[in-house]
């Protein structure tokens, strides 16, 4: 219980989505912030499993990369022409694009590291 | 392949989440009420965000955020804009009424000489600025070009648009560098409240990034720094910062702060980053692309790339 998972993805459309919800509910005095950061704990946990149970596709990234920064086991990646090859031969291209990357492949569960 | 199961996944995320709060709900003592409540908006803004393509059960938004029409409206016209979430960024508002904020539309870049009421609603002056005011940017740039100085439309679209619209505008100063575009705008700008930043340090000729930046309109002479930002550093960066720094990771900076909505990114994981000499692989698990407004998920990526 209580393990941690990351919490970049708050930042997603989906993060986003629930951590304005929630502000809103807590401005209007609906519940309070202990249990705000509750929810959002949930939800790193529920949005790490469910992509790791239902998600299979794989994509390929190509591009130039113009900046890269480890700092703290992450890295960011700034990738200029970014293009994406996704499952169904689908590409998807950007003019630049950021890439957040935690480490591994789990959640970092307390006592590791 | 990616994007279609997205709004999938996101139904089973948000699910899986109520069901495990409803406990600390009840610990707290707060009514399932509430918890519906939390649900429905978070699911009213997700669609909103027209990440995917979701079957909306969820009444039309329209409060909060620009009426979901513009994004369609938007999504028809290609533009690379996100949807409409502008989750973050506070922004004070409602320049509804003021064209003039709107008028600065960052996000005018995308405009690609497009739609002009388009870019205004997400284009959410990111500076207080002098009020940009109205002056309708004279028309959509010719050839798209993004001078940025040029905001597209004028106010009056921008009207429509409860304030909300977005803060992507934000995120796209960033990207403004696409199109920077420098110099001409100068003419245009200077007709309307824009003030072109022309001259100013984002003008130099430099190849420094700043240029592009010009999206600055934002009633900046360029040797003004701009008051904060409002949520665009990225904005402040051009009145403060130096050549020598690298607009880009001004940009970085900006979209760290959670610009979600506005700025392609990408969460994920990583289980391997390689270089040899200036070539970089990395492997990439479980992430979420947020990228030209839509969403996909992989569970896992091999990217490669030069430096």
């Amino acid at each position: 219980m209580a393990s941690a998972y990351y919490e970049f993805y708050r930042g997603s459309s989906i993060g986003m989505a629930l951590t304005d919800s929630l502000d809103e509910l807590i401005t209007s005095g609906s519940i309070t912030p202990q249990l705000a950061m509750k929810v959002l704990q949930q939800f790193d946990k529920s949005l790490a499993d469910t992509m790791v149970k239902m998600v299979k596709t794989k994509t390929t990234l190509r591009g130039h990369l113009h900046t890269y920064r480890l700092c703290d086991d992450v890295w960011t990646f700034i990738v200029k022409h970014p293009s994406f090859k996704m499952e169904s031969n689908e590409v998807v291209s950007a003019p630049r694009i950021k890439i957040i990357a935690c480490k591994n492949g789990d959640a970092i569960e307390p006592g590791k590291k | 392949m990616s994007n279609k199961i997205v709004p999938a996944i996101y139904r089973a995320v948000i699910d899986d989440v109520i069901h495990n709060i409803k406990n600390e709900f009840e610990e707290f003592g707060v009514s399932e009420e509430v918890l519906a409540e939390l649900q429905h908006k978070w699911e009213k803004k997700v669609i909103e965000s027209h990440v995917a393509e979701f079957e909306t059960t969820a009444p039309p938004p329209a409060q909060q955020y620009a009426p979901a029409t513009h994004h369609v409206h938007m999504i028809q016209q290609a533009h690379p804009h996100y949807g409409a979430h502008n989750p973050y960024a506070p922004m004070p508002a409602p320049n509804g009424q003021a064209p003039q904020v709107k008028a600065e539309p960052v996000d005018s870049r995308y405009i690609l000489g497009g739609p002009q009421g388009v870019a205004s609603h997400y284009a959410l002056p990111p500076l207080p600025g002098p009020t940009l005011n109205g002056a309708r940017p004279a028309a959509v740039h010719p050839g798209g070009h993004q001078s940025v100085l040029s905001f597209p439309p004028g106010p009056p679209p921008v009207q429509q648009q409860p304030q909300a619209p977005a803060q992507p505008s934000t995120a796209a100063a960033p990207r403004a560098y696409n199109a920077p575009a420098p110099a001409a705008n100068p003419a245009q700008p200077a007709a309307a409240p824009r003030i072109p930043q022309t001259d100013g340090p984002s003008d130099s000729s430099d190849d420094s990034p700043s240029p592009p930046q010009s999206y600055a309109p934002r009633s900046s002479h360029p040797s003004l720094p701009q008051p904060s930002t409002s949520q665009n550093s990225v904005v402040d960066s051009e009145a403060i910062n130096s050549d020598l720094d690298d607009s880009d990771t001004e940009g970085e900076d900006d979209a760290d702060e959670g610009t979600a909505g506005d700025t392609d990114i990408v969460f994920c994981t990583y289980d391997k980053v390689a270089r040899v000499k200036n070539k970089w692989k990395c492997i990439l698990k479980d992430g979420m692309i947020h990228i030209n407004g839509k969403d996909y998920l992989f569970a896992r990526c091999t990217g490669e790339f030069e430096w």
